[in-house]
């Protein structure tokens, strides 16, 4: 409790590779969430310790099979209702997975539990240059208040 | 007896099973104890037709086993008179074989097949609560303990082989619709009861001495909701005076502490603890029920997603429980029991600083109510599929879960009040 400033949380964590159950990383983080601050998204400092190993090839995969299309990608419900994911989709669903994570970051407070809950529609966006432009609409599933 | 056994055959000289109708048509299970009453079934089936459907014929008959056969209507009440006076052990299994079987064809659900590794719908569900009790008799009966707001019954089925004093745990899924694990993880728990019954001797002593009452679905409104139009929906599907919004929140409706803290009294909300404690028809059936049998009933569970946590009272206050010690010493073995099979890990204690602080659920009531083990569930998993956990991992959710709850059920066992 530090006054006239916040809470702030020193947590000592387990990072899992989501694509290697086997593979872990230990790492720290600080966490400061502002007093008051409804608007403001916590600080966050975080220190792994150990390396995060390279997923420039799956990303390289990713990339060349998008561009291999001949139309924009265009899709909903991932997961559908029954938890399934088309494995070809699955780079889509980790990449709002990691999007989402920064929308979570930046609307969290002391009170609020955030996950993914399901992607409800994904349109590649059309771009006369060689970068992938995506836009989500996402839901986003509030444990406290069970809002999605 | 002879007699009796000349008569009817005299009577059936002329019988035969070329009936297009099967009404009236029974269908008998008997358990032959000795050769003499072996001997029996062989007479009726060489002056009768009598359709064997456990064995496949007469000739593969012996004594202790359990025989099925199917009699035409009109020489069933002659073969009742004839088992009883026999004194061998028989029951009628289906009393009206046209109507069973219209019963199967009736269910719009017939276009999709119960699965236990699949999430299926309520129609379903509810032909399956049908099926289940009609095929194990013995360990399984279906009841309606009341009705939805839409109308739909909500079936109870209560398993256990029948004795007088039997205590009993209740065990409910399906408070929230789009926690779809649930009901699959009570359909999976039936399933284990009526196929280890007899092979398994943790099932077979719990089912003995203890029932079981299995509620499948709680909110079966929201549940059909959640599969025609809205994945996510939580609450029930009633209306609210004076409002747009529909739905209560099942687990914020009960009377305790309702309303004070982790509910709120908006229709809007996903936590709305309703008008009143039990406004809504299916946990007013609920409380009913348990109220009714609460002589009977030493523990309630009630199964939810997600979150892996394995929670205890209370949840509408900080305080703790007076056997909080020994709630949490279940718990943890609990929770060890279910990580042993896959490793997956849980989290335990008192529902106010394990999840969150929430007043009107059930599992508080129902401790409230004087049973003193009384626990919620929250299923796999932590997030990342969240309430659309994929059909694979239906069986080794179940398959863990069920370790816990035969441990929990095992010591309340041992522990009766």
């Amino acid at each position: 409790d530090i006054d006239d400033v916040g809470h702030k949380y020193y947590l000592e964590l387990e990072l899992e590779d989501v694509l290697d159950k086997d593979r872990t990383v230990n790492c720290t983080a600080e966490v400061l969430y502002h007093l008051g601050s409804k608007t403001s998204a916590p600080d966050v400092q975080v220190t792994v310790q150990g390396e995060l190993r390279s997923t420039e090839e799956a990303d390289q995969e990713f990339y060349n099979w998008i561009r291999s299309l001949e139309k924009e990608l265009v899709a909903e419900n991932i997961p559908d209702s029954h938890g399934n994911i088309p494995p070809e989709l699955e780079p889509i669903h980790l990449l709002a997975w990691v999007a989402s994570g920064f929308l979570i970051w930046q609307n969290s407070t002391e009170n609020t539990k955030f996950h993914l809950a399901q992607i409800k529609h994904v349109k590649q966006v059309k771009r006369s240059d060689e970068d992938l432009q995506f836009d989500y609409v996402l839901l986003l599933h509030e444990m406290v208040s069970q809002v999605i | 007896m002879w007699a009796l056994l000349v008569l009817i055959g005299a009577a059936s000289v002329s019988a035969h099973l070329q009936d297009l109708s099967f009404d009236e048509q029974k269908v008998f299970r008997v358990l032959p104890q000795n050769d003499e009453q072996v001997e029996i079934l062989n007479f009726l089936a060489s002056i009768m037709e009598v359709d064997f459907w456990q064995p496949d014929s007469v000739t593969l008959v012996r004594p202790k086993m359990q025989v099925d056969f199917r009699v035409e209507a009109e020489k069933s009440f002659d073969v009742e008179g004839l088992l009883k006076e026999s004194g061998m052990e028989y029951q009628v299994l289906i009393g009206n074989l046209q109507a069973a079987l219209d019963a199967q064809f009736d269910s719009k659900a017939r276009t999709t097949s119960h699965s236990y590794e699949k999430y299926n719908d309520w129609d379903t569900i509810a032909a399956w609560t049908a099926d289940i009790a009609a095929q194990n008799p013995d360990l399984v009966s279906r009841s309606v303990i009341g009705e939805t707001y839409e109308g739909r019954p909500m079936y109870l089925l209560k398993m256990g082989k029948s004795g007088p004093n039997k205590k009993a745990i209740f065990m409910d899924c399906g408070f929230h619709a789009r926690e779809w694990i649930s009901p699959a993880f009570c359909q999976w728990f039936v399933k284990e009861a009526v196929e280890t019954y007899g092979k398994d001797t943790v099932m077979t002593t719990l089912l003995d001495k203890l029932d079981f009452y299995v509620l499948p679905v709680v909110n079966i409104d929201g549940y059909v909701y959640t599969w025609t139009k809205d994945r996510m929906w939580r609450k029930t599907r009633s209306k609210n005076a004076g409002s747009v919004c529909i739905g209560t929140d099942p687990n914020r409706n009960l009377d305790a502490g309702w309303c004070t803290l982790g509910a709120s009294n908006s229709p809007c909300a996903s936590t709305y603890c309703g008008s009143a404690p039990e406004s809504e028809k299916e946990t007013k059936a609920l409380a009913d029920f348990i109220r009714e049998h609460l002589s009977t009933i030493k523990a309630y569970l009630t199964i939810h997603s997600y979150s892996q946590l394995l929670l205890f009272p209370y949840s509408y206050t900080y305080k703790l429980p007076s056997n909080y010690e020994e709630l949490n010493s279940i718990a943890k073995a609990a929770s060890k029991e279910l990580a042993s099979l896959h490793n997956t890990k849980y989290t335990y204690g008192p529902g106010a600083e394990t999840i969150y602080p929430a007043a009107g659920g059930s599992d508080d009531w129902a401790y409230d109510q004087g049973i003193k083990y009384s626990f919620t569930f929250e299923l796999r998993d932590t997030g990342r599929y969240g309430f659309l956990l994929p059909e694979s991992q239906i069986k080794p959710t179940c398959e863990e879960t069920l370790l816990a709850i035969k441990y929990i059920a095992n010591y309340v066992l041992e522990h009766l009040y």
